[in-house]
């Protein structure tokens, strides 16, 4: 009867190594390099049992393992230890390197710590979108300006969206698979925004909470971009994006 | 004298913001008051806020300030929705941020060789979440791109700036363990020797 076994995963061999210097509670600055170089080839044994893929990274480490503890197994020049010049005993120790590596992974990765509980602590707050406010906008029809949304702005834009489309998420849902084409979806937009005659807010293309519409929608909308069917702009760092039909040439789309 | 109830005003200011939130600046000019006035303000609301039957606080994400819900009572906002489960990044992609974080501009090979490990899988997650972007190019051959946080990222993680980071642990009292490791070392050697 299979059965199965959640191991410890890896994020590199750094990871691996910091993993067993705990766990045999050794000092990170004086590895026993002999018995740490076995016990790592171990687990990368057990991971090619296991058939799992051992990423080139790890094997890299493994010989440099290899190449330290030979270094350390060879005999230290006598002259050395000689009295007048103390400062030569301090000669380079083969493990310094390697030491240097996993203190400065260990910063990170602690780091990378201290982000996830301030990822969790933030996840107890909630925000709501921004209140529509267009009624009292003038009726001002905005003069044309230059195209000044990066794909920064746009994937932003995205990623905001869909933080708010899961908020409003229904408690139930009946799941129908509904396919609709990128090319289908750009006809849709550019109906939409022809009957409009004006400028359309960027989230309103974004009538249903379900992720592949919204992906689609997305796409399409980057597609129409770069068409030169739609325009896009953006008056403000953060502010809103809004979308709007290029007045000729407009036929293009729908030909490819 | 006309009394204005600032409060009252810049409550519904902030309201209607939502998470776009309101800069010292923004506020200033809506309210045509100095930014000085406006913080003395936002100090006035948050103290009313800060009372135990209030559900609602004032936060200062990425610059800005927004109105929130009070962190006591996720417990009830997470039965809203319907998936418990929040999509938290990975390990990889965690190391990889706090990294760049801390180190920023860098380049992917800068970051590689501190991780140890390939980096890419966990760059693109984070630059389609838009918790980092390229912010320019290396010098040098390739000019690999440089990579940097975004105002995302502050808003992800609550901070109101870089300055907010936690702080990396510091590299003073490694060099004191370093030298007792040697002493140790070395009398460890000459016991075996003799």
């Amino acid at each position: 009867m299979p059965y199965q076994v959640k191991i410890d995963a890896f994020e590199g061999p750094l990871d691996l190594l910091l993993h067993l210097i705990n766990r045999l509670e050794i000092d990170i600055y004086d590895i026993p390099v002999a018995e740490i170089t076995e016990q790592y080839l171990i687990y990368i044994k057990t991971m090619n049992e296991l058939q799992l893929d051992v990423a080139s990274e790890f094997l890299v480490m493994a010989a440099t393992l290899l190449v330290i503890k030979s270094k350390m197994l060879l005999p230290k020049h006598e002259e050395v230890f000689s009295d007048d010049d103390p400062e030569m005993t301090f000669e380079d120790d083969p493990r310094d390197e390697l030491v240097e590596r996993l203190i400065e992974y260990r910063k990170y990765k602690e780091a990378a710590h201290d982000l996830k509980s301030l990822e969790e602590e933030r996840g107890l707050m909630y925000t709501k979108p921004p209140s529509d406010l267009s009624d009292f906008a003038k009726e001002k029809q905005p003069e044309k300006t230059e195209l000044n949304v990066s794909l920064y702005d746009m994937l932003a834009a995205f990623q905001k969206l869909l933080r708010r489309k899961k908020l409003q998420r229904p408690m139930a849902t009946k799941i129908a698979r509904q396919e609709i084409s990128i090319e289908k979806r750009m006809t849709e937009i550019m109906v939409e925004l022809k009957l409009l005659k004006g400028r359309k807010n960027f989230n309103e293309l974004f009538p249903y909470p379900a992720k592949d519409h919204i992906v689609v929608t997305f796409l399409a909308i980057l597609e129409l971009i770069k068409r030169n069917a739609i325009d896009v702009e953006q008056s403000e760092n953060f502010g809103d994006i809004f979308v709007e039909a290029v007045k000729e040439g407009a036929e293009v789309v729908g030909n490819y | 004298m006309e009394i204005i109830n600032w409060s009252s005003i810049l409550e519904s200011l902030l309201f209607a913001a939502g998470d776009e939130g309101l800069s010292l600046k923004q506020m200033a000019e809506v309210l045509e008051v100095d930014e000085l006035k406006v913080s003395e303000i936002i100090e006035d609301l948050r103290q009313e806020y800060e009372q135990a039957n209030r559900g609602i606080m004032i936060v200062q994400l990425a610059g800005t300030y927004q109105l929130a819900t009070k962190k006591e009572n996720a417990a009830y906002l997470k039965k809203l929705v319907d998936s418990p489960h929040t999509s938290a990044l990975s390990q990889a992609a965690l190391e990889t941020l706090a990294i760049i974080a801390y180190k920023q501009p860098i380049t992917r090979a800068e970051i590689e060789e501190i991780r140890g490990v390939k980096t890419e899988r966990p760059l693109h997650t984070l630059v389609s979440k838009v918790l980092i972007r390229e912010v320019g190019r290396a010098e040098g051959t390739g000019r690999a791109y440089l990579y940097g946080t975004t105002k995302e990222f502050l808003d992800y993680f609550g901070l109101k700036s870089l300055k907010e980071l936690p702080q990396l642990p510091e590299k003073v009292e490694e060099e004191f363990i370093q030298e007792e490791a040697d002493l140790f070392f070395e009398k460890f050697q000459e016991t075996i020797n003799s």
